[in-house]
């Protein structure tokens, strides 16, 4: 009897299959993104000024308390997931006024939205105007002997503003033919107040519901002006170096419309 | 005179290629063991809370301006009553400072100059943009962050970000 030999067995699609796997788990696996919100700590001045009074239809103020309590523009409230509706809501009260319904409505105290910002309105005319006062008054101040940096550095940034509002503007000119900068008032903010033992679950929720509120605003000015979502431009601007010009310009006016002017108040115990 | 031989007809044998899927299984391991995303294992538990619409980090880990710095409670639970309320602090590539070197020294100034100095030399960025990225954990009562905003505030180191969980973000 002839010995017969056991076939041996092909090994060959094993790698396959060991690529498969490889593959499979290269495309599933999620590394854990590092998502957060940046905010700027305001700088200290060396010499305290006291603040011009904001009247109360500036503020938006949210507190929370100890337990964990919401007070919002101070009427408690139950459910964090309404802020963002209200935040927007404090920033679109008033925005479809234009320059004459405004001024009526100041004039008018049985007028509903009268405890939210008013717009101002400025005209390409007035922003270079503007400009060219503020570098005279920059270039008065840096030639007084003894001047204060903070005022100069003050002077400074007034410039910068106007000449940033001014970049704007002429972006909102050329894309969509608007003469007019239509801005919420300096003033209007956002006013976060949370107390020392306020659980840093419910701070992040507040900072999350604001910036969904902002969000949400820019992204619709964005797809007006640019017919592009905010978060495609901003993402873009963050990654692409080349694009970073243009598209830095993008995000400079759609912060011109709708600032994110949130300040933290420090609690104090 | 033929000292080679030359019988014809032999086949040349197949390479064996059944240690393959060893060195593909052992790429594949290499790679489920190696992968890791932090740059450090922080010794404090963070549980980050959930948020919407936050700001990918990436491009800014890429061009290494952003600092990590973590808030929560230690793992261990031994040295949880050294620290104010139980929080200890942990900073990214640092020893973690001993108990109570966050509100007696300037611990978090200290190392964040110390970051700062070490960046590569083409980051451009001024220090009062380089983020300083606080990963706090979900029940840090919030007065640890904003002294925390304190001292990043003494050194002019001015952003500040507040990391969430964000599902949203691919």
């Amino acid at each position: 009897m002839a010995k017969r030999e056991i076939p041996e067995i092909n090994a060959g699609s094993m790698a396959d299959i060991a690529f498969l796997l490889l593959i499979f788990f290269l495309v599933t696996t999620t590394m854990e993104k590092d998502t957060a919100y940046v905010r700027k700590i305001p700088k200290k001045l060396e010499i305290p000024v006291d603040p011009d009074p904001v009247e109360e239809r500036n503020i938006c103020d949210i507190r929370a308390n100890n337990q964990n309590q919401l007070l919002f523009r101070g009427i408690p409230m139950e459910d964090p997931d309404l802020i963002s509706d209200k935040v927007l809501e404090f920033y679109q009260m008033n925005q479809n006024l234009n320059q004459d319904q405004t001024n009526a409505a100041l004039n008018n105290p049985s007028y509903k939205g009268q405890n939210f910002p008013f717009y101002s309105f400025t005209s390409r005319d007035e922003i270079e105007q503007n400009i060219l006062s503020s570098e005279d008054k920059l270039d008065e101040i840096s030639n007084t002997p003894g001047a204060a940096d903070d005022m100069i550095e003050f002077s400074e940034k007034q410039l910068d503003k106007w000449l940033e509002k001014q970049t704007a503007s002429n972006l909102l000119f050329k894309k969509s033919g608007k003469r007019i900068l239509r801005e919420i008032h300096f003033q209007a903010h956002v006013r976060v107040e949370v107390m020392a033992e306020t659980e840093y679950e419910l701070f992040a929720k507040i900072q999350s519901e604001v910036e969904e509120a902002i969000f949400e605003l820019r992204d619709i000015a964005a797809k007006d002006i640019f017919g592009e979502s905010y978060g495609i431009i901003k993402k873009r601007e963050a990654m692409d170096k080349l694009d970073k010009a243009k598209d830095g310009k993008k995000l400079e006016l759609l912060e011109v419309l709708y600032p994110a002017r949130i300040i933290e108040v420090k609690p104090n115990n | 005179m033929s000292k080679f031989r030359k019988d014809g007809g032999r086949e040349v044998p197949g390479v064996n290629t059944s240690s393959l899927p060893d060195i593909v299984f052992m790429l594949l391991f290499f790679f489920m063991v190696a992968t890791t995303t932090k740059e450090s294992d922080p010794t404090v538990k963070v549980e980050r809370p959930i948020g919407l619409k936050a700001t990918d980090m990436t491009p800014y880990k890429q061009r290494s301006e952003i600092d990590f710095l973590y808030l929560g409670e230690p793992r261990n639970p031994a040295r949880a009553a050294e620290f104010k309320l139980g929080y200890a602090l942990f900073l990214d590539n640092v020893v973690q400072p001993a108990a109570g070197d966050l509100y007696n020294t300037n611990a978090i100034s200290r190392w964040k100059l110390d970051k700062f100095e070490s960046k590569p030399v083409r980051m451009t960025e001024q220090i009062e943009n380089v983020i300083t990225c606080v990963k706090a954990d979900k029940t840090a009562p919030t007065i640890l962050i904003f002294d925390i905003r304190d001292q990043l505030e003494k050194i002019d180191a001015l952003t500040v970000a507040y990391a969430v969980e964000d599902k949203g973000v691919f």
